[in-house]
């Protein structure tokens, strides 16, 4: 945070002239894509349009603001109406934004914390048989895409074994205690929960691993090991503290990545998300839902990115000197 | 607390070969004493330091013990050696700031190890604070993470962090490498104290300085095996091993004179290979490689004296059986030869010339390896010395030992044998050489006389390698060459290849540059220095410039009215010269005239030297 107290405005000026950039883009790309809401409204429906008529439904949905009016509208919180799903933007995001927290940030945690002690512990017995054969198995599970596990396990224990629900986030109009809505939304986010874990616990695996075979042969890890330490606080309060930055790192780029990449496993599972809410938001060209997602994807990837630069320097007090 | 090494044999496993680290190596150390552990990079001194600690890598295979007043700890566990770390044996480890956590800040880093003793937080703070400022570091950058300290306070506070249990034993690998002079002379001090205090000192360095000035014993590694083991004080007056003379050839002293040798050759390795025979058995065994080739052309068996390949008076019992150790003076010595050997030595040797006494009853010896410098003012028997030497004059009396052989008797009896075991460079090489011979002839000369060698092709080939060893071309055209066709500084080198081709053990130079320039002095002095390394020469080298002898002599005798008036080491000489007579030589080389002068006794007589 060096720099920042030498000099705070620039940090912020660099960020807000980022957004800015990103309002424009998410303003205007969605526009250019082929094909509008009055050609995807009535493409599946056996009305035939002449070409009056469509112009005057295309001027109807036409948005007329432009951009100067697209940036008044959002510094008054107004992020527009669905035109498809007939609801403000902001209604429909919200409804969907706490699923969206409650699988990525689950599954971003579980797979963080669990590849990182798993690495760790890896690392330590290295040359093991069962360090070996973990390594391989996570290397082999790397590969998967997580629409191809997803799409597995939903085969399996949704519809073939049963076990779990093969769609939503909850049941519908089940009239639960509060435990047993909290068991009920468990049960719905056990499978979607698994394939994400599935797609991102083993490149936390072999990220913490071999961070820490570096750190390992380091000499200040031979430092902590002749000063008699318990091998434990060897392990993480020495070694595993450097090879921490990196997990960090990759920890924050998935989190900023929150949205996109839910959009397989939520199709998937129809769970009633934002990365659902996006995919039939495009496939309705409803511009101003996709427009509101795609900014807000856009925000959170300068947030993290903030947030970030500020606990590293909480965690390695070398970066600071690294501007 | 006492530390007992005996037998030890370390070496890394690393697929089908290892690496032998230490080799059967004993030492022992006490309280209150610090034992220097040196030797070139890759001699397993560091391999024994984390062996005390228990901390070798998981490839490693150990024999022997080691064992801390009477407990074995080779083969402890985990648990039972975290009894022992840092609170009985504590290490400061080389590479300064790379062994302190970038994450952590010093003084926790310290305080850590009484924390985990169950120190209360601060208590063990300012405890840690208290030795660090012992130590020369203040509380705020004791604060400090460790990139946020000098390379002096990093080392400064590695120092506190293996004191903070106030341990019985100390390892400290090169404690002061990479400090600047202050800081060293600091963390000297604090060693002293140390063992003052009673610790236990291993000091592991490179430093032969700081050894020679902290150390009470010495041991000189070599390929895991201790060469010599000598008390401190000797290391730099009086080393009896030849590895222990190239070390401190090689290291920059602040007293030092003579120009930086190397060790002729380079280091190796020894790996431990398994074979499959023709017969289908496996067959262990040991063998030398050089550190850029794992297989070094085929095997070269470790029979035999290890340092024999790079040695300067290795001879042929050298490479047979196994050494062991003998003492030579205090020392103990892995050398068959007892130690450094004498080549030449010349007791009462005398003659005379008509009636002008050239030189009187005057004793020499020539340590095997070293470059001994003849100084003196014209006329006083230098060169007269160096023919003596050389075979060329016979001396009216006084015995001449070569190589442990009457030269007298041998020079009768077996010329042929004795001849091209010395070779010759003369005062003025223009004049040493003849001018109806091509440089090819001149070079080839030795050769022929000598008769060893009969085939044209063979002379051929070491011709051209004493030529290409002076740096002179080996084109045909300039072998066809005439001396009136070469300037001086070529002539010299032929000379000097002349003197080389027939492979001497003993190199006699009588003012070989005085008649060049400056410039082509000091290429053809720093090429002919390179020459006497890497051949393992020994070399007497005659000159009237004090000056230039204490850049080339490890030695140095003064000569004034037809005998040595003294000899020593060349600093030894040049700072504190003893007779007069020198005291006078080395003002008037640093042009002090007679202001100087004058507050010698006897001066204002026309000449002491001439008395």
């Amino acid at each position: 945070m060096r720099i920042w107290k030498k000099n705070w405005s620039i940090p912020v000026f660099v960020y807000l002239a980022a957004a800015l950039v990103m309002a424009y883009a998410s303003f205007r790309l969605p526009n250019l894509l082929p094909g509008d809401f009055v050609t995807a409204m009535y493409a599946g429906s056996d009305v035939t349009l002449n070409a009056e008529q469509e112009a005057e439904l295309r001027a109807f949905y036409q948005d007329t603001h432009g951009f100067p009016g697209y940036l008044r509208n959002l510094a008054t919180l107004d992020w527009g109406y669905s035109h498809a799903f007939m609801a403000p933007v902001s209604q429909l995001f919200l409804q969907a934004l706490p699923w969206t927290l409650l699988l990525m940030g689950t599954a971003h945690v579980l797979s963080t914390l669990l590849g990182f002690v798993l690495g760790v512990e890896a690392a330590w017995r290295r040359g093991s048989l069962l360090e070996k054969a973990v390594v391989g198995i996570m290397t082999v599970l790397e590969g998967i895409p997580e629409i191809c596990s997803g799409v597995l396990l939903l085969l399996v224990f949704a519809l073939s074994l049963g076990w779990f629900p093969a769609a939503g986030a909850q049941m519908a109009y089940a009239d639960h205690t509060f435990g047993q809505w909290i068991a009920d939304v468990a049960h719905h986010l056990a499978l979607p929960l698994a394939t994400l874990i599935l797609a991102y616990l083993p490149g936390n695996f072999l990220l913490a691993r071999a961070g820490m075979v570096m750190v390992l042969e380091s000499w200040f890890v031979l430092t902590a090991r002749a000063k008699g330490l318990p091998p434990v606080r060897v392990r993480y309060v020495h070694a595993a503290r450097n090879a921490l930055l990196p997990m960090v790192t990759r920890f924050g780029l998935r989190f900023a990545f929150m949205i996109t990449g839910a959009l397989v496993v939520e199709t998937i599972f129809s769970y009633p998300g934002l990365g659902t809410l996006l995919f039939n938001a495009i496939a309705m060209r409803d511009l101003p839902l996709v427009q509101g997602i795609v900014l807000f994807s856009a925000i959170m990837v300068l947030v993290v990115n903030l947030g970030m630069e500020y606990i590293y320097n909480l965690l390695d007090p070398r970066v600071g000197h690294a501007y | 607390m006492t530390i007992q090494i005996k037998d030890l044999t370390i070496s890394y496993q690393d697929l089908d070969h290892a690496l032998l680290a230490l080799d059967h190596l004993d030492l022992a150390l006490h309280p209150g004493k610090i034992t220097a552990l040196v030797g070139e990079s890759g001699s397993g001194k560091t391999t024994l330091g984390k062996a005390v600690m228990g901390l070798l890598p998981k490839n490693a295979r150990t024999k022997g013990s080691i064992s801390v007043d009477g407990i074995q700890i080779l083969g402890l566990d985990e648990a039972a050696m975290n009894q022992l770390r840092w609170s009985q044996v504590a290490m400061v480890f080389q590479n300064g700031a790379a062994s302190l956590n970038p994450v952590h800040c010093l003084i926790d880093q310290v305080a850590e190890p009484l924390l985990q003793k169950g120190i209360v937080r601060r208590k063990a703070m300012a405890a840690a604070l208290d030795l660090l400022a012992r130590m020369g570091i203040d509380a705020d950058q004791a604060g400090r993470y460790p990139h946020e300290l000098s390379g002096g306070q990093v080392q400064r506070g590695l120092l506190a962090m293996s004191l903070i249990l106030d341990p019985p034993v100390l390892i400290l690998d090169e404690p002061t490498a990479a400090l600047d002079a202050m800081t060293k002379g600091f963390i000297t001090k604090v060693i002293q104290d140390l063992r003052s205090a009673g610790k236990t000192i291993l000091l592991i360095t490179h430093d032969l300085d700081l050894a020679r000035n902290l150390a009470d014993a010495i041991a000189v590694l070599y390929l895991g095996r201790i060469m010599e083991y000598l008390p401190g004080t000797d290391l730099v007056d009086s080393p009896c091993h030849p590895y222990t003379l190239a070390l401190v050839r090689a290291f920059p002293f602040m007293d030092g004179m003579r120009d930086l040798g190397g060790i002729r050759g380079d280091a190796f390795y020894r790996m431990v290979h398994a074979h499959t025979r023709e017969n289908g058995r496996t067959h262990a065994h040991v063998h030398v490689a050089a550190p850029d080739a794992v297989h070094q052309g085929g095997h070269a068996p470790p029979q035999g004296c290890l340092f024999q390949p790079r040695c300067t008076q290795a001879v042929l019992e050298c490479s047979l059986g196994d050494v062991g150790f003998t003492a030579c003076g205090t020392h103990q010595v892995r050398c068959i030869r007892g130690g450094i050997a004498q080549i030449l030595s010349f007791e009462k040797v005398a003659k005379s010339f008509g009636k002008v006494k050239a030189l009187a009853p005057t004793d020499l010896t020539l340590m095997a390896g070293e470059v001994f410098c003849l100084v003196g003012e014209t006329g006083s028997g230098k060169t007269t010395l160096a023919s003596i030497a050389s075979g060329a004059v016979a001396p009216d009396q006084g015995r001449r030992i070569f190589q442990n052989r009457d030269m007298d008797r041998w020079m009768k009896t077996d010329f042929a044998s004795f001849a091209p075991k010395i070779g010759m460079i003369y005062q003025n090489p223009a004049e040493s050489v003849s001018h109806r011979f091509t440089v090819f002839d001149i070079v080839a000369e030795p050769l022929r006389i000598q008769k060893q060698e009969i085939d044209p092709e063979k002379i051929r080939t070491r011709v051209l390698a004493a030529l290409a060893d002076v740096r002179l071309s080996t084109a045909p055209e300039f072998l066809k060459r005439y001396p009136h066709e070469l300037n001086m500084g070529a002539i010299q080198r032929v000379c000097i290849a002349r003197a080389l081709v027939h492979a001497p053990d003993l190199l006699i130079a009588d003012e070989p540059t005085s008649s060049l320039d400056p410039s082509v002095q000091a290429k053809v002095l720093k090429m002919l220095l390179g020459l006497q390394i890497e051949k393992g020469l020994t070399m007497l080298f005659v000159t009237h410039d004090i000056g230039l002898a204490r850049k080339v002599a490890d030695r140095i005798g003064v000569m004034a009215n037809g005998t040595i008036i003294e000899t020593g080491p060349a600093a030894g000489i040049i700072n504190h010269p003893e007779q007069a007579c020198t005291k006078i030589l080395i003002n008037s080389a640093r042009g002090l005239g007679t202001r100087s002068l004058a507050s010698i006794p006897g001066y204002e007589k026309e000449n002491i030297c001439r008395s």
